[in-house]
């Protein structure tokens, strides 16, 4: 039985590693500076090309969606932690918790119909402020576990020197918790650059432009992948191979480095 | 004094956006699916029609779809998820622990789309020649595998989605599995026990977690989006068989969506799917927490 | 007499609970006074009510006054942070910022606070404060080294110089040497009876003998009253009433 365990374990283990295998083995061969600038090829030619004003929305998207979502998030997982007592923080844990469990397509209609519909056009505000949706539940309740972790009695040090709230909370206490913080950042990070389903509502994916200002639909990495994967094109296949590859690339980096942040924790 | 109330208006505020995102959230899909439930009543649930030009619209085929979906996956991710918690804690040498858990939880942060292209393109193929054919060959008189597969079908998202939830549902089962308390574990092996029995002794123990991690994942499963519709074939038919192309609730509304401003109902049904799904996502992810709450009151 | 701190009626709830029962007392500047009880008589919740730390707590509920050369705390036009700059707190558990350096944790208070103008004057105040808390001989050339690197002992002594830094009036003590060894607890004590020339030192214990020998003043919490009050060599050699009789001779917890 033992060994049916083992064999198990091991199967639901194979496909991530086939996984980074045949992106690697389909896309590594793109991962060159023109890939990541240039602009995509024509569907139907030899020509090179590459993922630039996808790469751009997705790295404008991200650097939005974290500083949205993050101070959101921030704020309220310092709220949930430290004001854990009122029954405000009780019901908005709650609500954080299923959120987190939201289908994000459902945050993209949301996303639609505050920001797309009101300004007829699609648009990269749009998609960044979904994005922050996405991933306020992820920050708060990761920000609150790192507020929640510092023993009481360095609370009770840093209040001790009078100090106002914010300081004692934003310079003391943050720097006592920052590797969560971190920590909290990152996966907020991870998610807004992977995240697919709410861009598809939200900015469209152009082909061709860079950025034309955050009132203009733009693309972005995990949406070029969706649509050129599905588009008829066998070259256009490829570049969504190169992609994957960029995209996967980016994500262990950041997955990488929390790691290595949590490590230094514990020490 | 002042800075100190200045900061809590601050929080406060802060707090106050999350919870408006989550009402503005609910009410949106409530608002904007409110002229389909009008105009249909429930009749938009039980139909299974999907005719733009005429703006007749239900939901039922895509409804059946996500539930078969998931159910495929949770059938065979649940067996896998547990196998796996109880792997990396029992049998693995304490060394390799934090490198499979560490796999594990890389599992649960790649981003769907990458799943997707990958199932597309290689899942969906090697399934098709060694697993759909096969069964629809010798056992394609059962209805479950009576169509003739193509690669790309309900039951390839279903197993896209196995693969995708098992590190949610094994993590959740991996915490309470660790959290049991040694006492228990120290009486298990004092009556005797083999490794085995401990193990399945162990798992009583925590039935609750086991729920709650099935549950959770079975929410995931059901909101997945994008992998399920890059393999799930996204025809709009009522499924016979496993084998059947069709659509998932997630899938049609991202496939269907970029054409819906055409038309006057359209939007106001998609947003009506999101709506019957966010409703038994919500039960099913109030579930999960539930049992999770079990787990924490008992540990 | 001017006093270094007044307490007047002070009550203390947490919840339902009443914890400090309509305590009053006084206590002169430039000495020890030792708060000693049982564990769970109130003495720590006394302690954080004076400088206001009690507030972390959002289930505890003061009423009465506690004054600081005649200014009520508890007034509504006082600041509570120029409150908790009065005193400087040691707490049970030596609690140094960990991810901080030696030099770091002394000169936080101060640059938070803008007590000094530069960073000379900051430096001649973290030398002077380490050198009152009797640290400065062992950690003048690891002062970039981080607080954790430290024995508990000097921890707690890196604490008082936190607490010092700040130029209190008045010193909150909970419990310092609880967790520390003899030796260790000794060297404290030592440093109290010096800081005493400058400061007030109010300090809570558990444990009557060290009341005894290092302060002039006690008072005797019982249950959040407050039983007895006098001085030291008074309450010890001839207690007014039998609980605290009872206490000093150690047949009570």
């Amino acid at each position: 039985m033992l060994g049916v365990i083992s064999s198990l374990a091991i199967i639901s283990a194979i496909p991530i590693f086939a996984i980074i295998i045949n992106i690697y083995s389909e896309g590594a061969r793109h991962l060159t500076l023109n890939f990541l600038i240039d602009l995509p090829p024509p569907p139907v030619s030899g020509k090179s090309g590459g993922i630039g004003p996808a790469l751009v929305g997705s790295l404008i998207l991200t650097l939005l969606a974290v500083a949205i979502g993050g101070s959101i998030g921030f704020f309220t997982g310092l709220y949930l932690s430290e004001f854990s007592h009122t029954r405000l923080a009780h019901y908005t844990q709650i609500f954080l918790q299923i959120m987190v469990e939201f289908p994000t397509i459902i945050i993209g209609l949301f996303a639609y119909m505050v920001l797309v519909a009101p300004l007829k056009r699609f648009n990269a505000l749009a998609g960044a402020f979904a994005l922050s949706i996405v991933i306020i539940p992820y920050i708060a309740l990761n920000v609150r576990e790192a507020y929640r972790s510092i023993p009481y009695t360095l609370k009770e040090a840093a209040f001790s020197l009078g100090v106002s709230a914010p300081i004692a909370y934003l310079r003391i206490l943050l720097s006592t918790a920052r590797r969560g913080v971190l920590t909290a950042l990152l996966i907020g990070m991870a998610k807004a650059a992977g995240e697919t389903a709410p861009l598809l509502l939200t900015i469209l994916g152009t082909t061709f432009t860079y950025f034309g200002g955050l009132d203009q639909p733009i693309n972005a990495i995990p949406l070029l992948i969706y649509n050129f994967a599905l588009s008829p094109y066998e070259r256009w296949h490829q570049v969504a191979w190169g992609a994957a590859a960029v995209l996967l690339t980016i994500t262990l980096m950041i997955f990488i480095i929390s790691r290595l942040v949590v490590r230094e924790v514990k020490v | 004094m002042k800075s100190g109330r200045i900061f809590y208006t601050i929080l406060f505020f802060f707090v106050f956006t999350s919870l408006l995102i989550v009402v503005g959230v609910v009410t949106s899909l409530t608002v904007t699916s409110y002229p389909i439930f009008s105009r249909d009543g429930l009749s938009f649930i039980f139909k299974s029609t999907w005719n733009p030009v005429k703006e007749d619209y239900s939901i039922l085929p895509a409804l059946l779809g996500t539930l078969i979906t998931s159910a495929i996956a949770i059938s065979i991710s649940t067996p896998l998820a547990i196998s796996l918690a109880v792997f990396s804690i029992e049998i693995v040498p304490s060394k390799f622990r934090a490198f499979i858990n560490n796999i594990s939880d890389l599992m649960a942060s790649l981003p769907s789309v990458i799943y997707g292209l990958w199932g597309l393109y290689v899942l969906a193929p090697i399934l098709h020649q060694y697993v759909m054919m096969p069964l629809h060959h010798y056992l394609g008189f059962i209805p479950l595998f009576s169509t003739k597969p193509i690669p790309t079908n309900l039951f390839t998202a279903g197993v896209l989605l196995a693969i995708m939830i098992i590190p949610f549902a094994s993590s959740v089962i991996r915490e309470a599995y660790n959290a049991v308390p040694y006492y228990l574990k120290e009486a298990a092996y004092s009556l005797g026990m083999t490794k085995w029995e401990a193990i399945k002794t162990m798992l009583g123990y925590i039935k609750s977690a086991i729920f709650a991690g099935i549950f959770l994942a079975l929410g995931r499963a059901m909101g997945e989006t994008m992998a399920v519709a890059m393999v799930v074939g996204n025809t709009f038919t009522f499924p016979k068989s496993l084998f059947d192309m069709g659509y998932t609730i997630s899938s049609l509304i991202a496939n269907q969506f970029p054409n819906a401003e055409a038309y006057n109902y359209m939007i106001p049904a998609l947003y009506g799917g999101a709506f019957i799904l966010f409703i038994v996502g919500l039960a099913i992810n109030l579930a999960g927490l539930y049992w999770i709450k079990k787990v924490m009151i008992k540990s | 007499m001017n006093w270094a701190i007044e307490v007047n009626n002070l009550n203390v709830w947490y919840g339902d609970k009443h914890v400090i029962k309509n305590v009053s007392f006084k206590v002169p500047k430039n000495i020890i006074f030792a708060v000693m009880g049982p564990s769970g008589c109130g003495k720590s919740t006394l302690l954080r009510a004076m400088n206001r730390l009690l507030e972390l707590n959002p289930y505890a509920r003061v009423e009465g006054q506690v004054k600081i050369n005649g200014i009520d705390v508890y007034s509504d036009n006082v600041d509570i942070t120029w409150v908790r700059r009065q005193f400087g707190m040691v707490f049970q558990i030596p609690n140094p910022f960990p991810h901080l350096s030696i030099y770091e944790n002394v000169a936080l208070g101060p640059k938070l606070n803008g007590l000094v103008k530069d960073r000379s004057e900051l430096d001649e105040l973290v030398k002077q404060a380490l050198q009152q808390a009797y640290l400065w001989d062992e950690v003048k050339n690891d002062l970039k080294k981080p607080a954790s690197m430290l024995s508990g002992g000097q921890q707690q002594r890196l604490c008082i110089a936190r607490a010092l830094a700040l130029k209190p009036k008045i010193i909150l003590m909970d419990e310092p040497t609880a967790n520390l060894d003899p030796v260790a607890s000794s060297k404290i004590e030592e440093l109290m009876l010096e800081l005493k020339e400058e400061y007030t030192i109010i300090i809570v214990t558990h444990n009557p003998q060290q009341a005894a020998r290092i302060s002039d003043y006690v008072a005797f919490l019982y249950m959040g009253e407050l039983i007895e009050i006098g001085e030291t060599s008074m309450v010890f050699t001839r207690p007014r009433n039998a609980l605290t009789e009872k206490y000093v001779v150690g047949r009570m917890g």
